[in-house]
């Protein structure tokens, strides 16, 4: 099974924590290039560590500063990371919330565990749904 | 020339006188009086037109003419010697007519009249009759001259214009949906009909004579309405319009009013016709129509006013589920996960971080209930009445700066007031908030190490517009929108603490007060906000 490399933004530090626990316990699944704050935070890595880039973008959607909307608006628009898709993840299951992410351009929604020490089995949900839905090109899979 | 023999005493012839007398004179008298005569004879002869003969004192016919002729279908001479009454009906004969008419004549010498005569055929004429006596110079009446002329065909003329007179005033007396009367040059009623009895309330009797100025309102006599309108028919042909003229009742109808200046076939100026028709009920079926436009307009404005307060509703419903789901459900999830933590720690009896677990979720509690009061304190915003009293601006300024008296000691801010407006006008309680909160937000969003606050307040267009400005680290021109937000923020909580909703609170109390708030900003070189107070007008919904 392949490893996806994956950019984090989550502004709760706490959320962050349990976060990062999570997806050290499904490992394997996915390499955490970096757990940033808000959407600032993401473009600016992302400006930093030109041009390496991760397979996927895993976004809160409440941040202050620039929030997950903003990073799918600004992300669609730079020809270097339009291709990366963008999965927002919140605690909002409410269906407007989420066809206005995928109208904007978000490659999936999630909505967040109940609570932090459910991270496992999200990240292994994560996983199987950018499979499913072939959200990584399979070109990009190493040899 | 008279010769007479002359004779003696003895009966003797003695001579001749010869008496030479001229008479050439007497002979050219004699012949230009029949010359005269033949001339008249002749010309008597010849009229076509009109029969002319002579009676003798008896009423035998002594002479005939062309005209005669022509006219009653006799020669000479089947009619010469006959009596005259041959020309009259069989009713005139048996009234004695004829010699009643010839008596007449002589006593006052002539009779003339109309009537229906008789041809030859048997056809009758109407006939134009003057019989005239004739004396000689003795005064002896010698006889009568007879002059007929056949007025038939004029007679029938007449009769037709009088008929179609007699039609067409029928006709316009029984029209009931029209008034239409006439009127003489200076305006007074010289007939009416059926309808103008009907719409205008008056009869005949009642109106004829009258000035047709009684059909118009006080003030139309006034400004010489009337006038001007038979002048304007006089002038340009006819005059219409459409107005409010009175009743005999006093009660008023909207009348449609031709008015039309008439002229003989001689180009002579007669009077005028009135033509009135009664469209008050159309006038009111109009003005209810507009009525009950403007009752439409109105319930569509009204309708319209719901609905924006429906849908602005609406988006605050829309705004504080997504505050619910997000911002609430956020430090509850945090309580939750930490406590299961703890749970898990317990059962492996690990006891270490158990504290750090229990203040982080102390720390998320507090926050939850942070959350909550700014909702419900901008949901009172919301609902609450506006207080609206007048209070002295800078009563205003002082009291926001004592609410925020902890940290301007502890920032040590350098203030600046230029306040050019006496008094303004709102909810106190609200004023303050406002200003409070923008001023907060200078002292906390600053990096300088002198801060500085300007407090402007000045007259623009007739409202008061606020400004607050602060040298503070500024915000990029793509987040000026979005400060506006509920729980909106655009730094960390670690960095700059808060809860993201003093400019949500900010933008609601000048909303309420029907103003506008603005921003200006440069990053890193400070802000200022602008508001206004009353700017829009009152049927504008916030």
């Amino acid at each position: 099974m392949r490893t996806y490399t994956i950019l984090i933004a989550e502004n709760d530090e706490d959320e962050r924590f349990f976060m990062q626990q999570g997806f050290d316990e499904a490992s394997g699944l996915f390499a955490v290039e970096a757990l940033v704050k808000n959407g600032d935070a993401l473009l600016e890595w992302l400006t930093l560590n030109a041009p390496r880039r991760p397979d996927v973008i895993l976004s809160d959607l409440n941040m202050p500063g620039k929030n997950g909307y903003d990073v799918i608006n600004e992300l669609k628009i730079q020809p270097l990371y339009a291709s990366i898709p963008v999965i927002i993840t919140s605690t909002s299951p409410i269906q407007s919330t989420i066809e206005r992410c995928l109208t904007l351009g978000a490659a999936d929604y999630i909505v967040k565990p109940e609570t932090f020490i459910e991270y496992g089995p999200f990240v292994r949900e994560l996983h199987q749904r950018i499979r499913t839905k072939q959200l990584i090109p399979d070109a990009e899979e190493p040899s | 020339m008279t010769v007479t023999p002359v004779f003696d005493e003895e009966q003797v012839c003695t001579g001749y006188t010869c008496l030479l007398r001229d008479s050439t004179a007497v002979l050219e008298e004699t012949i230009r009086l029949r010359d005269n005569e033949e001339r008249y004879r002749l010309m008597v002869e010849g009229v076509k037109e009109y029969a002319i003969f002579l009676l003798d004192t008896g009423g035998h016919i002594v002479t005939w003419n062309e005209g005669a002729q022509r006219t009653k279908g006799y020669s000479p001479d089947e009619i010469v010697g006959k009596h005259f009454s041959i020309f009259y009906t069989a009713e005139d004969l048996e009234d004695g007519k004829p010699a009643r008419e010839l008596k007449i004549a002589i006593a006052t010498g002539k009779y003339e009249e109309q009537g229906w005569r008789v041809k030859k055929d048997g056809s009758v004429f109407w006939a134009n009759v003057v019989i005239t006596a004739l004396f000689n110079e003795r005064n002896e009446h010698i006889g009568f001259s007879k002059v007929t002329r056949d007025l038939t065909e004029t007679k029938y003329q007449q009769e037709a214009l009088r008929e179609s007179e007699e039609r067409y005033r029928s006709l316009v007396e029984q029209v009931g949906d029209y008034g239409i009367f006439m009127m003489d040059e200076k305006g007074r009623i010289v007939s009416w009909n059926t309808g103008a009895q009907r719409i205008n309330g008056y009869t005949t009797e009642e109106i004829l004579g009258k000035y047709f100025s009684i059909f118009y309102t006080e003030e139309d006599i006034l400004n010489g309405k009337p006038d001007f309108e038979l002048r304007t028919a006089r002038t340009v042909g006819t005059y219409k319009e459409e107005g409010w003229r009175l009743r005999k009742d006093g009660s008023k109808f909207w009348a449609n009013v031709v008015i039309t200046a008439l002229y003989s076939s001689e180009k002579v100026f007669m009077g005028f016709s009135k033509v009135t028709r009664d469209l008050t009920e159309r006038k009111q079926a109009e003005l209810a129509l507009r009525e009950s436009y403007e009752r439409f307009r109105s319930l569509a404005h009204t309708l319209k006013k719901t609905n924006t307060e429906l849908a602005y509703a609406n988006q605050e419903l829309e705004q504080f589920t997504s505050i619910v789901s997000h911002d609430l459900q956020e430090p509850i999830r945090t309580i939750k996960s930490y406590l299961q933590l703890l749970d898990l720690k317990l059962d492996a009896e690990q006891y270490t971080d158990l504290k750090a677990y229990i203040s982080r979720t102390i720390h998320a509690a507090n926050r939850m209930r942070e959350l909550i009061q700014n909702l419900l304190h901008y949901s009172q915003l919301s609902r609450g009445e506006i207080l609206e009293v007048t209070m002295p601006t800078s009563e205003l300024i002082e009291q926001a700066l004592q609410n925020l008296k902890t940290s301007i000691e502890r920032t040590q801010p350098e203030i600046r007031i230029e306040c050019e407006v006496d008094a303004v006008k709102g909810d106190r309680v609200q004023l303050v908030q406002l200003l409070q909160n923008l001023l907060s937000n200078a002292l906390k969003f600053t990096n300088a190490e002198k801060p500085l606050l300007t407090i402007r307040c000045t007259e623009v267009e007739g409202h008061v517009k606020f400004s607050v400005s602060d040298n503070g680290i500024g915000i990029a021109p793509g987040d000026y929108a979005k400060v506006f937000d509920m729980f909106r923020r655009l730094h960390t909580q670690k960095e700059y603490p808060g809860t993201g909703i003093g400019l949500t609170i900010c933008k609601k109390i000048v909303d309420r007060h029907r103003g506008t708030i603005w921003l200006e900003s440069e990053a890193g070189q400070g802000t200022t906000f602008h508001f206004t107070l009353y700017e829009k007008p009152s049927e504008h919904f916030v």
